[in-house]
């Protein structure tokens, strides 16, 4: 049966039209033809601009009748489109005052916000006709994906591991051997090695349709073209990023995405989107019109009284978060990624931006931050923090949660750097980070769930260079060394950059994997930085945020240079996933049979640990409940740590009768003796008192003597 | 585009040449879909078609996804090499079996 309002009503030149439906926004396929949205508060009017894909000039340009005009929406169906081969855009009418928050402009063709697709840097790194009249085009997509029963995974949270990685850089590596460097495709390929590492969960560095060529220069420093490689800088937050597909040529990268990630989720692994809310691409007053700009100015964007564009990302502008359009925005584009994408969770960019008001100013209940909270659809989807913003706002441990929001501990960062190079003063707070940072996410009652523990993120050094470089290198971003963070709690090991000194060879090997053991063995979520398992570098930029070559670019030959490092993070990773004690929510409260405390704090005496300032001597002891694990008897956990540089003997505690301690890993040790396979653990000689090396770690099981 | 329709061993085989994509698609699935008969068996000789778009892999699809539910088969055969990697790329290559040759694609659809 048709339906009866499938028939034209007005036509314009050869078009048949007739009046749309407000909702859905955007550009959405109706029975004979497409239904066109687009809200603006102060648009005079709107004109919809039609282009063959890749053409230089428009081929039709519409006006939405007045009639068509339905509060502040503009909507219109236009029939017979042929939509594959269709880019679409807007010219809107309206006031340029800019001390009023207006700038409209109607030479301009304006990209719609909610285009499902983004045409115009189809292909990585192709250079651009800087003379484009649309240089970023909507298209429309097909949503008719065939998932064959796929769902998002919903681990609990605690169950996962995350691999931060950048889609481009995790791939593109001529040394990473697939098909398709650099793409979704090429991810795919990886997944066995991601299986075999262990990850479960991968947080994709931004994806949404963004431009390479923001801001691109040449380095004075090397000659490379500098490039937005990173692509914190949305164009269009509903769309894939083109370029990143291998089919963004043939314009497919919705299909690519969505086939990348059923298969990921065929393989147990959950993925999460880094997104982009606080800012656009579209820069400050000098910046270019994209979209937001020419449609509703005042709307999307913070002003300053004057009319200027309040910079609280850093970034030139700040998206106008809490009000009511554009927090319907940021809803409806969340809500699609979870329900047509499969999306398991999402990681937020300066989150705290989010929670401030239309003036800026933080707010105590901020309505964004409330909505995602309790939202039905997102209901199962993980929503992460970087609680902190440009703009001077840092609420690790108070981020506005309502028990739903988890935060990137960037506390659980700091202190295990300061731990780790052997600070004086570090232990209480390495104390803290190993349980899930109690002090931080105690007091309203959100556990270790809120805790994304990390060591290192794309943002800073790679956990090589942590331990390579006093200070960070980044003369090749061309900005005299001023950018990126200078507080960065690393040590180089004796020996400012690369090192031909075994010596110092060795104990950057012992640092990492003293590392990935403080990360995997501590309650609250690790994340790892793609390419720290084997020990990538990046010669000491510590912010490679414009670096698309080699410098960022994931070398896989290092695999199998740096095997022992691999074999270090895959073998925790499954001591992590072994033991349940390690990743418990809520390991105070579970009883066990052995009459032991579930942790206690020990040091170089046994239940007496040393917490002055000189010492670095800490041992934590787990007692994991035979219940828990689904095992017939309670086993123990005994992680001793001696970042002094000298060693230190350890005295064991007492275990209940029938157990002894098994040595599972001493980073102290060469390879193969530094770690072993799960439930392969080796029976300690001295069941008294275990001498650690310095600068070392042991992780022991107290099981049945073997 | 054009498409070419004849029967080898009750076999349904269809030849596409040219291009499967939006301007297209919606022809070919036209004639297509009265050939998705209950038990039908169809093999898509590709190995003439030089392009095959978002809107035509759906096609394609459609057709494999009606004819199995009517307890048929479809087979592809000839597809190119660029145009199998998009398949895959896309996840639309985990649907179907190709095969070098239309011939070849008709005897597997009778073997099996």
């Amino acid at each position: 049966m048709h339906r009866i309002d499938s028939h034209p009503t007005h036509k314009h030149a050869k078009f048949d039209l007739r009046v749309g439906k407000p909702l859905p926004f955007g550009a959405t396929i109706v029975p004979g033809g497409v239904n066109f949205s687009v809200f603006s508060r102060h648009a005079a009017s709107c004109e919809l601009v039609l282009f063959r894909k890749h053409e230089p000039q428009p081929y039709a340009v519409i006006p939405f009748p007045d009639e068509f005009r339905i509060g502040n929406v503009f909507t219109m169906v236009v029939f017979d489109l042929d939509y594959e081969e269709l880019e679409y855009g807007f010219r809107m009418d309206g006031p340029f005052r800019p001390q009023e928050g207006h700038r409209f402009d109607k030479t301009k063709i304006l990209m719609d916000p909610y285009a499902k697709a983004i045409g115009g840097r189809d292909v990585w790194g192709k250079i651009p006709d800087w003379n484009n009249v649309y240089p970023h085009r909507a298209r429309i997509v097909y949503d008719d994906f065939d998932w064959e029963g796929d769902h998002p995974l919903e681990n609990p949270i605690e169950d996962l591991i995350i691999y931060e990685m950048h889609v481009r850089g995790f791939t593109r590596h001529p040394s990473s051997g697939v098909k398709h460097p650099g793409t979704f495709a090429s991810i795919r390929e990886k997944i066995p090695y991601l299986k075999n590492l262990g990850v479960n969960c991968v947080e994709l560095m931004p994806i949404h349709e963004f431009d390479e060529f923001e801001n691109s220069r040449i380095s004075p420093v090397n000659g490379e073209r500098l490039m937005n490689y990173w692509g914190y800088s949305n164009v269009g937050f509903f769309a894939p990023k083109a370029g990143f597909a291998a089919t963004g040529k043939f314009g497919m990268q919705v299909d690519e995405v969505k086939a990348l990630i059923k298969e990921l989720h065929k393989n147990g692994i959950e993925v999460i989107l880094d997104v982009v809310f606080n800012h656009t691409a579209e820069g400050n007053e000098r910046g270019p019109y994209i979209s937001y700009r020419g449609i509703d100015n005042k709307t999307y964007y913070i002003l300053t009284p004057e009319g200027y564009y309040y910079n609280f990302s850093g970034c030139g502008n700040t998206l106008n978060c809490n009000n009511p359009i554009v927090r319907n925005m940021i809803l409806d584009c969340l809500r699609y990624w979870a329900a047509d994408y499969h999306v398991d969770g999402f990681r937020f960019d300066l989150a705290s931006i989010l929670g401030r008001d239309q003036n800026g100013a933080p707010m105590h209940s901020p309505p964004l931050l409330e909505t995602l909270a309790f939202d039905p659809i997102l209901g199962k989807c993980k929503l992460i923090a970087e609680a902190w913003d440009a703009g001077g706002l840092y609420q690790v441990g108070s981020f506005p949660s309502w028990g739903r929001w988890a935060e990137w501990n960037g506390k659980f960062r700091d202190d295990v750097r300061k731990f780790l190079k052997g600070d004086e003063g570090a232990l209480g707070g390495m104390a803290q980070r190993l349980q899930g940072s109690p002090d931080l996410y105690q007091s309203e009652n959100r556990g270790s769930r809120a805790s994304i523990n990390f060591i290192t993120a794309h943002d800073g050094f790679t956990l090589m260079d942590l331990v390579s470089y006093n200070g960070k290198h980044n003369e090749a971003n061309g900005e005299n060394n001023s950018d990126g963070g200078s507080d960065n709690l690393s040590w180089n090991c004796g020996w400012e950059g690369p090192s031909t000194d075994e010596g110092v060879r060795r104990l950057r090997a012992k640092q990492i994997k003293n590392a990935a053991a403080l990360l995997l063995a501590s309650h609250g979520t690790p994340m790892i930085l793609a390419g720290d398992e084997m020990g990538n570098t990046q010669g000491g930029n510590n912010n490679a945020y414009c670096q698309d070559n080699e410098l960022s670019w994931i070398d896989w030959r290092l695999l199998k240079e740096n095997d022992e490092l691999f074999q270090f993070f895959r073998k925790m990773i499954a001591f992590r996933k072994e033991h349940p004690a390690l990743r418990c929510i809520d390991l105070l409260n579970r009883g066990n049979s052995s009459g032991y405390p579930c942790l206690s704090w020990h040091g170089q005496k046994a239940w007496n640990c040393d917490w002055s300032a000189e010492s670095r001597c800490l041992a934590m002891m787990l007692c994991e409940s035979g219940a828990l694990a689904g095992r017939p008897n309670d086993m123990f956990l005994y992680v001793a740590m001696n970042m002094h540089w000298d060693m230190h003997g350890f005295e064991l505690p007492v275990l209940p009768g029938g157990l002894a301690w098994h040595v599972f890993a001493n980073t102290d040790m060469r390879p193969p003796h530094d770690i072993w396979e799960v439930g392969q653990e080796k029976a300690a000689e001295n069941q008294g008192e275990f001498l650690v090396g310095p600068r070392s770690i042991v992780l022991l099981t107290g099981k049945p003597r073997t | 585009m054009e498409l070419k329709i004849e029967t080898r061993d009750g076999v349904s085989v269809i030849t596409v040449e040219g291009k499967l994509d939006g301007n297209t698609s919606a022809q070919a699935q036209e004639k297509i879909m009265p050939l998705v008969l209950p038990g039908a068996r169809l093999v898509m000789d590709m190995s003439r078609c030089d392009y095959v778009s978002s809107a035509g892999l759906r096609v394609l699809l459609l057709v494999a996804k009606q004819t199995a539910s009517r307890g048929g088969k479809v087979a592809l055969a000839g597809v190119g090499d660029e145009v199998k990697d998009v398949m895959e790329m896309t996840g639309f290559g985990g649907f179907f079996k190709n095969h070098p040759s239309a011939d070849e694609a008709v005897r597997a659809l009778k073997a099996g």
